[in-house]
């Protein structure tokens, strides 16, 4: 039942596309990109020691909030993921979780130089070392740890990236995941194991968009596709 | 998320439920995680989960130099580099047989004091944020950066400073620094008022955290409760005072203490200890001029450098509690093993599944806010 559904509504996003005859519709989508540059809600995944250095740039002194950008408490409304500091294997599961729940468009920030390339704890068991591995990257803030003007000049790049996204493609990052899900999955499932599953069907939701590529399926997804069951309320502990 | 995974969930006998909280949530210091079993708003039992900063630190100091170290160490505690740097460097000192000079001494005490004042800035904020005042976290957070601008101005780190290195310091103090110091311990003096007015002494805030978390003396003892939160049940028990180290045989200072050991007494314990560490600074400022000499021991080339085989156990109080380095060397270029004693560890687990029983939802958060555990340290 479902599938179907979703078939309908691919179609129809695709003859919309088709059908763009009014005039004034670029104008609506600069319009469209301007405001949603001006407005973005931050979820924080204080994954590290980077995390430190948000509250001084969400309060009074640095204070983000006159970007228009604001903390979110839900990954479901929020807009930007901040990674900040290294991840450790038990820690990237849930913020893949966290990001496969965001809706798009939304947009990944690495902060530390550990999302880069493992920083200090390069020789660690327990880290996962490049973050953009795992999912696109939309902005690196290098620096162990960045100054809070660093982290806003990231988010002003990041917003400026957002504005100018159909001109130059610099802001769909996000897309990236579901053209190339192969790939990811696959880094993935070399972390975690090969019965690695997340409760959010990511080939459905590229159909839905019409994002499908040729990285979507490959070997990786087949096997998912072999040990994907439904996850049992039970299972769903982490 | 696929609509066929919704299942309804079989209830049970009894009305217990259980959540999550964490590692994702606002109510959580860090990236730590609870998971709470429920009866209405009572936790009947809470269970933390640990391990989501694992770095593997013991392991990886093993693999490199002893001077490598000292760039790794003070990330284990990120609130509260400093007296990482220190007690390390303490360790090693001991090991060789050798004392950071005189001076060295002075200026180690001067920013972990400085270090102190800036944590518990930040902990005001974040205890005050849990039960839904916000104001404070945005004072606290700015007074701080005040700090750690000072902590710029002397040893070019804002957070992470690695200015220790065994056998002293690594760079004079800067000229003009103590006048610095001077005016912002008078501002910070100044606004003591202010907090009192807006935290300490404000009822929605009292009344939030007076009798919550309440933790014996006979409890704090078995858990292995150091620092603030001990202090706050009534032990006046400091590393600083009853096992001296550098030179703070020579300052004078009060050990403060409360009696009823909940949140609203480990809060104030923090804001009398603010004021002491003032107090610290400023016998700092007026003895650490007259004190000349060499800010450091030589050590030999730092790349192709054999500490002595033998072991050593160097403590100190840091903001949270007693924190601790046990080194061992075998004569090499390396650590043979390092062991960290970190307050946290107690006080995030033990400690807060003990507290969090019987406790109401809502004040879980504070309760973990108030033992100011700090969750890269526990899980190091």
């Amino acid at each position: 039942m479902m599938k179907k559904e979703l078939k309908i509504k691919s179609n129809k996003t695709n003859q919309q596309k088709q059908k763009r005859t009014n005039p004034l519709a670029n104008v609506f989508d600069d319009f469209i990109d301007f405001c949603q540059s001006k407005s973005l809600f931050m979820l924080h995944y204080c994954t590290g020691c980077g995390a430190i250095e948000l509250p001084p740039a969400m309060t009074s002194r640095f204070d983000m909030e006159r970007l228009g950008i604001q903390p979110m408490v839900t990954p479901r409304q929020a807009d930007i993921l901040l990674v900040t500091g290294y991840v450790s294997v038990k820690t990237l599961k849930r913020v893949i979780l966290t990001y496969e729940q965001m809706q798009a468009p939304k947009y990944v920030i690495g902060i530390c130089s550990c999302t880069v390339n493992g920083g200090m704890y390069w020789q660690s068991y327990a880290t996962a070392k490049k973050l953009n591995e795992y999912m696109p990257v939309d902005v690196y803030i290098a620096g162990c740890m960045p100054r809070p003007e660093a982290v806003l000049e990231g988010l002003n790049r990041l917003k400026n990236n957002i504005k100018n996204d159909r001109k130059e493609q610099k802001g769909s990052a996000w897309k990236d995941y579901y053209k190339n899900y192969d790939y990811y999955l696959g880094n993935q499932q070399n972390l975690f194991g090969k019965e690695w599953q997340t409760p959010v069907d990511v080939i459905a939701e590229a159909k839905l968009y019409g994002l499908e590529g040729e990285g979507t399926y490959g070997e990786n997804t087949k096997k998912l596709k072999m040990v994907q069951h439904p996850l049992l309320p039970q299972e769903m502990k982490l | 998320m696929r609509p066929e995974n919704y299942q309804a969930v079989p209830l049970g006998d009894s009305n217990e439920y259980e959540i999550f909280i964490g590692p994702n949530h606002p109510g959580i210091e860090g990236n730590y995680a609870l998971k709470l079993i429920l009866d209405g708003d009572t936790v009947v039992k809470g269970t933390t989960d640990a391990g989501y900063l694992h770095r593997g630190f013991e392991k990886l100091m093993e693999g490199r130099l002893w001077i490598q170290n000292l760039a790794i160490v003070p990330r284990i505690c990120v609130p509260d580099p400093a007296p990482m740097e220190v007690s390390y460097s303490l360790a090693v000192e001991e090991i060789m047989g050798i004392d950071a000079p005189i001076r060295a001494q002075w200026i180690r005490v001067l920013q972990l004091e400085l270090s102190r004042i800036a944590a518990h800035l930040f902990t005001f904020g974040g205890h005050a944020a849990t039960t839904g005042m916000y104001t404070p976290m945005y004072w606290g957070v700015a007074d701080r950066d005040l700090v750690l601008d000072l902590f710029e101005d002397f040893t070019g780190g804002r957070v992470y400073s690695i200015y220790n290195i065994p056998g002293g310091v690594r760079r004079e103090l800067p000229e003009g620094f103590l006048e610095k110091l001077s005016h912002l311990l008078d501002y910070l003096e100044s606004r003591q008022n202010d907090y009192d007015n807006l935290l300490f002494t404000n009822q929605i805030f009292v009344q939030r955290a007076k009798g919550v978390g309440v933790l014996s003396k006979e409890d704090a003892l078995e858990y292995g409760v150091t620092g603030p939160n001990l202090r706050a049940c009534g032990l006046a028990f400091d590393v600083r005072r009853d096992d001296p180290y550098l030179i703070y045989d020579q300052l004078e200072f009060d050990i403060p203490t409360q009696q009823k050991g909940d949140a609203w007494s480990r809060i104030l314990v923090r804001r009398d200890e603010l004021f002491q560490s003032i107090h610290i600074l400023r016998q700092v400022i007026a003895k650490l001029p007259s004190i000349k000499g060499p800010i450091r021991t030589a050590i030999p080339n730092p790349l192709s450098w054999n500490v002595p085989a033998g072991e050593a156990y160097a403590r100190v109080e840091s903001s949270k509690g007693e924190l601790a380095y046990y080194v061992v060397s075998d004569g090499g270029d390396k650590p043979y093993r390092v062991h960290v004693r970190g307050p946290s560890s107690m006080h995030a687990v033990q400690t807060l599944e003990f507290l969090a029983k019987g406790a109401r939802i809502e004040d879980v958060a504070q309760i973990m806010f108030s033992l100011d555990a700090c969750p890269p340290e526990v899980d190091r």
